[in-house]
């Protein structure tokens, strides 16, 4: 999976305990793109590393909808877990100290969709990161006009 | 390193660690066009959104009645709660209709939620949740009004414009079609209508600048069978009334975001159609703006729009008129009953449209006036750039989309009223794909509301009681047999009243406000009166006085004390 550097916000908010008292969710994360394998299921991996109240990456992007298989990692010397969506139920997965697992999402997209770890106040620390879903409706579902201006 | 990691395995559903049974009886198996169409003929249940074809929102189960009802008391509570995070945490409401199949109850919630519950104790015995997109374009909240039931199925719409068919026994998906495009500005919220071997759906998005449509899927395969768009493409039947130049008709709305309803012997389903978009800014948009605030009659074997009658002609308010079109026959002619936001109700003859009757149900109508033959003057209406006007009803309208109801045993309609105004200040604004659409600023009225549950005569158009209320009511009435009309209040009351005097005869605070369709029910002859409470959606538009009311999510239901 490849990653890079999101945009990084004012001191101290990507810092535990530092400006505020985690951090702020997202903020100072990394990007990781998916990567496509032949089947055409999507692979990505996050981790949560010690000490940071963190997943990273923070965004995982996927080109288009279908099937991520996302591995997760839990470097911290906590416990924590994984609410993580996908079509027919909530995923879920204990991540005890310095454990690793998997989930099977299935994502429509196009858009945004969070997962967290819901212990705790894990979310309000910061650990909450989110799946993004590039792409377009099919056509067939689109509606029967010319093409219209976007922001 | 990797051996120092301690293998969690895979990720399990989250309801494995719950008490869900997993799977249900399969009571709807056997559930099929013909039983939906006879729907009344088995009152122990809930067939169909409206509880039969004709939304009368009436079943004749007479267990709990008006010399009894004080005795009312909740069987069980359902609460779903929330856990992570999800689109709209401050705008979620739980608005559904619970369908009910020989004592199992199917009903959405908010962000892709179904569940399947034991009517008789609210056990959970499946649960469905749709991955929702945080970032789905919502003008009013993250809300869903119900499911349909047939052929083994759960029908449901989600927030990102997908039609989904579930295994009724296991809730496990069996197909799933996407039907609108969130890209541009579409979304799901209806309660999906079953009619022959077509579940038939509407959009959303009238505030996003979308082309309204509905559509039809076979109930079978999810084969998609037809849509029909509800603003015509330049030279079809209705383009006359959109500028002939320029793409207003692409942006026109008229979304079918409010379930209709069917008369199988004239074949016609009666679908109401959204505002014209932009809301406010008619100058964009010059002539009456077809088939927008419009009943259309169609053909639900084709699509094809039979007939129209058009209510709010270039709409400049927001009058929506997707609300529930009432059949009923009156001196041996067949009718059906409409209240608009615009504060008029309409008899119309359903086999042509014809328009029989129309009158006021509510206090301040100041927009404009509808004379007794249909003619519409409008009065107060944004017309110049920056300048506030003030009209009632607001953009909510003097009843929203929740619905009223119909009592063959008193022939009276039973209706959801708000009187609040608002203040509207034209700003145009550039058209661009998902992004809201409404060329105004909206501020609805904080203060100097009222409300009311109302019934009126259908063949005279008289108001023959009123339950008046401090604050507007915004949750569909309920007609029994047992003669009273069930409506929740705002400040979380559920109240029954006589359905012959309006007296109050029972209420039960729920802790939350209403603004949902609650239904009735019996198992082994036992009543049930089901009611979703989560106060939410578009609370600024409908009653922003309220926006501190408590934040719920639970079912009730009530029956009478077991002996």
């Amino acid at each position: 999976m490849n990653e890079t550097r999101a945009v990084g916000g004012p001191p101290g908010l990507d810092t535990p305990n530092d400006a505020v008292l985690g951090r702020l969710p997202v903020q100072g994360g990394r990007v990781g793109y998916a990567e496509e394998r032949p089947d055409g299921r999507l692979h990505a991996r996050v981790r949560i590393p010690e000490d940071e109240l963190v997943w990273d990456p923070s965004i995982v992007v996927m080109p288009h909808g279908g099937q991520l298989e996302l591995e997760l990692v839990n470097d911290d010397q906590n416990t924590h877990c994984a609410l993580l969506p996908s079509n027919g139920d909530h995923q879920f997965l204990w991540l005890p100290i310095n454990s690793r697992g998997t989930a099977s999402l299935e994502l429509d997209g196009p858009g945004c969709y969070w997962f967290s770890s819901i212990i705790g106040n894990d979310e309000g620390q910061g650990l909450i990161a989110a799946i993004v879903v590039l792409g377009e409706s099919p056509p067939e579902a689109r509606l029967d006009r010319p093409p219209q201006p976007r922001p | 390193m990797a051996g120092r990691y301690v293998d969690v395995g895979h990720a399990v559903r989250q309801s494995t660690l719950s008490g869900v049974v997993g799977s249900a009886p399969p009571v709807v198996r056997d559930v099929t066009y013909d039983r939906i169409r006879q729907a009344r003929a088995e009152p122990q249940n809930w067939l169909t959104y409206y509880g039969a074809y004709d939304g009368q929102r009436y079943s004749p189960l007479d267990q709990i009645n008006t010399e009894n009802v004080r005795r009312l008391a909740p069987a069980w509570v359902f609460q779903a709660g929330a856990s992570g995070v999800f689109a709209g945490a401050s705008t979620y409401s739980f608005e559904a209709a619970p369908i009910v199949v020989d004592g199992v109850m199917y009903v959405s919630g908010w962000d892709g939620w179904v569940w399947a519950l034991d009517g008789a104790t609210g056990q959970e015995l499946w649960r469905y949740k749709h991955a929702i997109p945080s970032d789905t374009p919502l003008c009013c909240g993250n809300v869903n009004r119900g499911v349909a039931v047939a052929k083994g199925k759960v029908f449901v719409v989600t927030l990102n414009a997908h039609v989904l068919a579930l295994d009724a026994e296991t809730g496990e998906c069996v197909w799933d079609k996407t039907y609108g495009d969130v890209r541009a500005g579409e979304s799901g919220t209806v309660a999906p209508l079953v009619v022959k071997d077509l579940v038939i759906v509407g959009s959303s998005g009238g505030e996003f600048g979308v082309r309204g449509h509905l559509d039809a899927f076979e109930v079978d395969t999810g084969r998609h069978a037809w849509r029909t768009y509800t603003v015509p493409k330049p030279g079809e039947p209705g383009s006359e009334t959109w500028p002939a130049d320029g793409q207003a008709w692409a942006r026109g709305g008229g979304n079918c975001w409010v379930t209709g309803t069917f008369d199988p012997e004239l074949n016609l389903m009666y679908w109401g159609t959204g505002n014209p978009s932009p809301d406010f800014d008619g100058a964009v948009r010059e002539g009456d703006n077809l088939y927008t605030d419009s009943l259309i009659a169609v053909d639900p074997d084709n699509g094809e729009i039979r007939w129209h009658y058009q209510y709010n002609p270039h709409d400049v308010w927001d009058y929506d008129s997707n609300m529930e079109h009432i059949l009923f026959d009156l001196d041996g002619r067949k009718l059906l009953a409409h209240f608009n936001k615009n504060g008029y109700f309409f008899i119309l003859d359903r086999t042509n449209g014809e328009l029989v009757r129309v009158a006021p149900f509510t206090d301040r109508i100041t927009w404009g006036e509808i004379d007794a033959d249909g003619k519409v003057t409008p009065k107060v209406y944004p017309k110049d750039e920056g300048e506030p006007v003030r009209f009632w009803p607001g953009p909510a309208g003097a009843k929203e989309w929740t619905h009223a109801a119909y009592s063959p045993r008193t022939g009276l309609l039973y209706v959801p009223v708000q009187d609040v105004g608002a203040e509207i200040t034209l700003r145009h604004r550039e058209f661009k794909e998902g992004i809201p659409y409404w060329g105004a600023g909206v501020a609805v009225d904080l203060e100097d509301m009222a409300g009311s549950v109302s019934a009126f005569d259908p063949s005279t158009g008289d108001e023959v009681w009123r339950w008046s209320n401090d604050v507007p009511m915004c949750a569909s009435v309920l007609a029994t047999g047992g003669d009273l009309v069930f409506a929740g209040e705002p400040t979380g009351e559920f109240n029954a009243f006589d359905a012959r005097t309006g007296e109050l005869l029972w209420h039960f605070q729920t802790g939350s406000g209403h603004h949902s369709s609650p239904t009735t029910y019996s198992i082994d002859g036992r009543q049930y009166i089901a009611v979703p409470v989560g106060w939410g959606s578009w609370v600024e538009g409908f009653l922003p006085g309220m926006f501190g009311t408590p934040h719920g999510d639970a079912l009730f239901v009530f029956a009478l004390p077991e002996e």
